[in-house]
């Protein structure tokens, strides 16, 4: 009795188990279940989902809320993510039938790399043609689609705005307080950082455990020698070896001895540590680019200061200057960027309608555009959109508005890439040559030697 | 066994009748047959085995491809990922600081742990207080205290500062930014982070000998130090071993202070194999690779845990002996 008793307990508790075993199964298969448009799929309502490592949430919202006056009915949700993480959280994402509808990819082998998730993006080519005309090439900066445009001519994301790297950021407020003016040569930046040491102040402080910008330091002095040797060589065409990279690797290399760049730089990250220093004015001049634009507002400013551990915070009205002649070449300074980042639309997206909506607005539509130039993180990817000044507060106007006129004119002009021709593994391989460099371990011919035999491999 | 399956296997012995009997074992061969106990371990099997045990089998099969993790075209290449990590030398290296870092670490923490928790027992004024200091590092994450340690060692950080205020001002250096100094660093961290387990586990340890123990070596004469060595650490040495296992473990695992505090340079200095997971396979987007560095790290993780055990297993049936 006991065991017919134990027997039909163990039917239903089987039956049971599999109940439970089945819903798990039918669980861990959801998983790996394709997505795709549905039936209801429409391009002026729905809800999608939008990630990305930039903009900063505030300037997501202001995107968002321009494009839900004319899209009402399309409710967009942005989840921005740290840019260390975004590569961790995407991939997955992108492998499963649950990830964003909209997700930011970007040139180059960095961050959100177009070779790495061009595979996940619908080609926009058509929706891009139907916003602008067969012409459309010629109203968008050309480094837009150049470096989002897959080698089998896939447009994978259109581009919201562009970011230059090459411009060297001050505190004019500390410039001021020493009575010293600003480097415009190698030696001039020697004896501003010796008049700077001496009062106990950080001159220029690199983040040079961060490979991505050493490449910029090292691309800025390669071009100030000869204009476009880095980008051969970044295109294979030119070796590393090539004098005037090994020349600009010694150059380079003296930023460290000549005590221009700070002590301990190999330790350091561009990304908080140098950022957070500069925007605290513990430090005189960085280098970044284009994207510190933003902190030129009076509402930028304050809340990067603040964010940068600054309490009762008081922005001071940063400006960029032109990098300096390191070499005595008298080339222009120079200036070289990429499309910040494009927008991508899933191709397991249940709503691509709606997503390429949002999508193309942002990038072609001119009031977009407006809202996008005006928020100084991004250079407008239309060319016919520049900021209006009148509606852009900033710190000090007087001072700022002019060199953020300069470096947007200069910028519009640029079509030499940052990032674009560079791998993944090419720009790993760089970190170490620069870092070798920078730590003593190699000098610059060794260095850039076991660079050309990396990029060779 | 599950207990309806051994009350089905005691009815024929307790019901001699042979209808019964043939009953019990009819009942015995269906339990036999159709194990009841089993179906409520079907659930846990399924979840460990598509949670676990498949993601395991699915990682080796990833480590044969070339493939970025997204890509819907993936290439069949074999073993030569492996071939590639044994030719990689970043990967020996990372295996040479797996090993350094576990000397390292267990060494002084079981040292620091064992002393701390000796001069514990002696009841100092405010013990309680050195107990709760000696175990806070254990509990705050790395992601709050990497900027500190970021800080404190950084060129113009604290370290330095107090190193030229004890006029050892010559050594002061950019403790993260070089090769030879960075890695002691990050053993540094850890070696705070881990000593108050040690610690705990060998306070434990000692309440658990007998007084008499003690008393008796005391009565013979034995010191402090001698008391120490010759009767406490021996009879701690489960513990000693216990740790062992644990710091070999979190040395395979040691991913977060390097990550944080040095994202595994200057130039791969404190990279290890979990680092270098990770960033092969997350921003490099090797992902074959990546795969196949994790199922060499789980060879190594039960190579290890095996010749643990067996060290054990040898030491207990010498002490049963």
């Amino acid at each position: 009795m006991f065991g017919i008793r134990s027997g039909r307990r163990s039917a239903k508790s089987l039956a049971a188990a599999l109940i439970v075993a089945g819903l798990a199964a039918g669980a861990l298969a959801g998983c790996s279940s394709s997505g795709g448009s549905n039936s209801t799929d429409s391009a002026t309502k729905g809800s999608i989902t939008w990630w990305g490592w930039t903009p900063e949430i505030g300037v997501g919202k202001q995107y968002i809320a321009a494009f839900n006056k004319v899209y009402p009915n399309i409710k967009v949700t942005y989840k921005q993510v740290a840019t260390a993480s975004y590569d961790a959280a995407i991939r997955p994402a992108l492998a499963s039938s649950v990830g964003p509808d909209v997700f930011n990819i970007a040139p180059g082998g960095g961050i959100g790399s177009i070779a790495a998730y061009q595979g996940s993006a619908l080609d926009l080519t058509p929706v891009v043609t139907k916003a602008l005309g067969s012409g459309w090439k010629s109203k968008v900066a050309a480094i837009g689609p150049a470096g989002l445009t897959t080698s089998s001519g896939k447009l994978a994301a259109l581009a919201v705005g562009s970011t230059f790297a090459g411009s060297v950021w001050i505190n004019p407020d500390m410039f001021s307080k020493y009575g010293l003016t600003p480097p415009k040569t190698f030696g001039d930046w020697v004896k501003v950082c010796s008049a700077f040491a001496s009062h106990g102040v950080t001159c220029f402080e690199q983040g040079a455990g961060d490979p991505g910008f050493n490449m910029d330091l090292l691309h800025s002095i390669a071009d100030s020698i000869k204009p476009g040797v880095w980008s051969k060589a970044a295109a294979g065409t030119v070796k590393w070896t090539d004098p005037t990279l090994v020349q600009a690797m010694t150059v380079f290399k003296s930023m460290f001895s000549n005590g221009i760049i700070q002590k301990g730089a190999v330790g350091v990250q561009q990304y908080p540590d140098v950022n957070n220093d500069f925007l605290a004015g513990k430090t005189a001049m960085v280098m970044m680019g284009t994207w510190y634009m933003q902190y030129s507002t009076l509402a930028g400013a304050t809340a990067a200061v603040s964010a940068a551990g600054v309490a009762n915070a008081k922005p001071f009205p940063m400006v960029s200057i032109p990098f300096p002649d390191v070499t005595g070449a008298g080339n222009p300074a120079p200036l070289f960027g990429d499309a910040d980042y494009g927008l991508a639309v899933n191709t397991k997206s249940k709503h691509p309608k709606a997503a390429e909506t949002f999508v193309t607005w942002l990038g072609t539509n001119t009031a977009a555009q407006q809202v996008v130039a005006n928020s100084l993180n991004d250079i407008s990817a239309l060319s016919s959109v520049s900021p209006k000044w009148s509606d852009v507060t900033l710190v000090d106007p007087s001072t700022q508005q002019s060199t953020l006129q300069s470096l947007i004119g200069r910028a519009s002009k640029i079509t030499e890439p940052r990032l674009g021709d560079l791998s993944t593994a090419l720009g790993q391989a760089m970190g170490v040559a620069t870092a070798s460099v920078a730590a003593g371990n190699a000098t610059p011919v060794q260095a850039l030697t076991t660079l050309q035999s990396s990029a060779k491999g | 066994m599950t207990i309806s399956s051994r009350a089905a296997e005691q009815t024929p012995i307790t019901r001699p009748d042979d209808d019964r009997a043939q009953e019990g074992g009819a009942a015995r061969r269906r339990s036999f047959r159709r194990p009841s106990g089993y179906a409520w371990i079907l659930p846990a099997l399924v979840f460990s085995v598509g949670l676990l045990y498949y993601s395991v089998g699915y990682t080796g099969y990833i480590s044969t491809l070339i493939w970025n993790g997204t890509a819907p075209d993936v290439t069949h290449v074999g073993l030569a990922n492996y071939a590639k990590a044994f030719s990689d030398p970043v990967f020996w290296l990372t295996l040479q600081h797996t090993a350094i870092s576990f000397v390292v670490t267990f060494s002084i923490s079981t040292v620091l742990g064992f002393v701390f928790a000796a001069l514990l027992h002696s009841r100092p004024w405010f013990g309680g207080l050195y107990k709760v200091a000696l175990f806070v590092p254990v509990v705050l994450a790395p992601a709050i205290m990497a900027p500190v340690f970021r800080q404190i060692f950084a060129n113009d950080g604290q370290f330095n500062w107090l190193l030229t205020h004890v006029g050892l001002g010559s050594l002061a250096q950019p403790w993260l930014a070089q090769s030879g100094t960075a890695l002691a660093v990050i053993l540094a961290i850890t070696i705070w982070g881990g000593t108050g387990v040690s610690f705990i586990l060998y306070f434990a340890a000692m309440g658990q000998l007998d007084p008499e123990l003690l008393e008796a070596a005391e009565l013979d004469g034995a010191g402090n130090i001698r008391r120490l060595a010759s009767i406490i650490w021996p009879n701690v040495r489960g513990t000693t071993l216990a740790l062992a296992t644990l710091s070999a473990i979190g040395a395979l695992k040691t991913f977060d202070i390097p990550y944080l505090v040095t994202v595994g340079g200057p130039n791969f200095a404190t990279e290890f194999l979990g680092t270098l997971i990770y960033r092969t396979s997350i921003p490099l987007g090797a992902v074959g690779y990546g795969a196949a560095l994790s199922i060499l790290l789980l060879v190594i993780a039960l190579a290890m845990a095996i010749v643990l055990n067996a060290g054990r297993n040898k030491r207990g049936a010498r002490t049963d002996a």
